[in-house]
């Protein structure tokens, strides 16, 4: 704790308490985000964590109830950036739905790639056996699935997209098939062209399901 | 229940282990080898199913078969080992149980649905071991061993070969893209697997999420 830093909050009681556990909690997210990308979801420990960012474990269990929870506030920082590219650059995409929505998925493997471990272990812990109330795990982060919404809903508007599907249903086959395209990272390291690619033609197929008959 | 102690008793039977060695008797010593490792499988899938793959440790489940945790890692060589082999023969018997189902269909898109129903019926009963694999199959480490099983690739060849029958008889066009959409359909299927473990959707309802869901994937390759 530099002195700068108990200068700026002068005077009141406990605000130097809190801004040492803000930088506490920065400390453990930036030690979780790197073993997370390193080790996986199951080869890192709270142990671990706290080690890393040189705080006790005990004061981990403070501020986070579990290695679930710890992750999903990791993924929701960085996620904030890249919803800002999506909602800056969704209203500007023209052409089929399909198309924007192949755009939209391509921006999301580019920017997952960059750690993409980290991602592995988001939707590795949507199945950890203690999650907890306060975890977000892939899935049921709900950003991914209003952008895929939004762009139906569109499409519906603009007549490429049947009236009478269960959008909801759509939406669910479009963000299983994105999480499991990174299977590919697993069984042949797969980088973002490559899951881009195939993502694409998945969307393709699940475009002709929800295409208008006849 | 049954069903597993029948796969256990067919483990440690003496007819068994005669006819993997059939030129000998099996020694006793490899008759003991033969039953801690039955031993140490059950121990270690209640444990895995109790407290799922991290939870479980080698030490634990030592323990609860009543040996050392040298006799099973003279059996075993790790826990992952361990896992994959619970794993494979679930695995085994689920794909009898699905290739049976697809069969019964009255068309393409009831055969694979007949196929889903059989998977998640099969796992209802055991959705904490179903829970176990899914994380342990998005490891890094331990997800390539995992998913390339020969008996984890069947699966999706179960899709394969309906689709490609399908297009065979004319019920779906020559373009079908029959690789790609069996990939999906294998991974819709997977995919509702968290409805299953989390949410306790019943059988019915998964039923009528993956009717919408397999005539979604089938859209494109309808004839006409």
């Amino acid at each position: 704790m530099s002195n700068a830093d108990v200068g700026s909050s002068p005077g009141r009681p406990g605000a130097l308490r809190q801004s040492q556990k803000e930088a506490t909690r920065q400390r453990v997210l930036d030690a979780a985000r790197e073993l997370f990308d390193t080790y996986g979801y199951q080869g890192t420990t709270i142990r671990e964590i706290a080690r890393r960012a040189e705080v006790s474990v005990g004061s981990v269990f403070t501020t986070f109830a579990s290695k679930g929870e710890i992750l999903s506030e990791v993924m929701q920082a960085r996620l904030d950036p890249l919803y800002a590219e999506i909602d800056r650059v969704m209203p500007h995409l023209r052409g089929p739905t399909a198309d924007r929505l192949r755009t939209m998925f391509a921006i999301h493997f580019e920017f997952e790639a960059q750690q993409v471990r980290l991602f592995l272990s988001h939707i590795a812990a949507a199945y950890d056996w203690t999650l907890t109330e306060g975890a977000r795990p892939y899935g049921r982060n709900a950003r991914l699935q209003q952008a895929i919404s939004e762009t139906l809903t569109k499409g519906q508007a603009d007549g490429d997209v049947r009236l009478d599907i269960v959008l909801q249903e759509v939406i669910d086959l479009l963000m299983s098939a994105y999480a499991w395209t990174y299977r590919l990272v697993i069984t042949s390291d797969a980088d973002s062209k490559a899951m881009i690619a195939v993502m694409d033609r998945q969307i393709g197929l699940i475009a002709e399901g929800f295409a208008p008959r006849g | 229940m049954s069903a597993k102690n029948k796969r256990i008793v067919k483990h440690i039977s003496p007819i068994q282990v005669a006819a993997d060695a059939p030129a000998r008797a099996p020694t006793r010593r490899a008759l003991a080898k033969q039953q801690t490792r039955v031993k140490v499988l059950a121990a270690a899938r209640r444990l895995f199913s109790e407290q799922g793959y991290e939870g479980a440790t080698i030490r634990d489940i030592a323990a609860a078969a009543g040996m050392s945790t040298g006799a099973v890692f003279a059996n075993f060589t790790d826990k992952s080992d361990l896992f994959r082999e619970i794993m494979t023969d679930d695995m085994e018997a689920l794909l009898g149980a699905m290739r049976d189902a697809a069969v019964r269909g009255r068309n393409v898109e009831d055969g694979i649905l007949k196929a889903y129903m059989a998977g998640y019926t099969f796992y209802k009963s055991r959705l904490q071991l179903a829970r176990a694999a899914f994380s342990v199959s998005w490891d890094k480490d331990g997800g390539p061993s995992l998913r390339g099983l020969p008996s984890s690739l069947a699966f999706q060849d179960i899709f394969t070969e309906l689709l490609a029958s399908a297009v065979e008889r004319g019920e779906l066009s020559q373009e079908a893209e029959v690789k790609m959409r069996a990939q999906m359909l294998f991974d819709t299927y997977l995919s509702n697997f968290p409805q299953a473990i989390f949410e306790g959707w019943s059988l019915d309802a998964l039923q009528t999420r993956a009717r919408d869901q397999i005539r979604i994937l089938l859209a494109g390759a309808r004839r006409g």
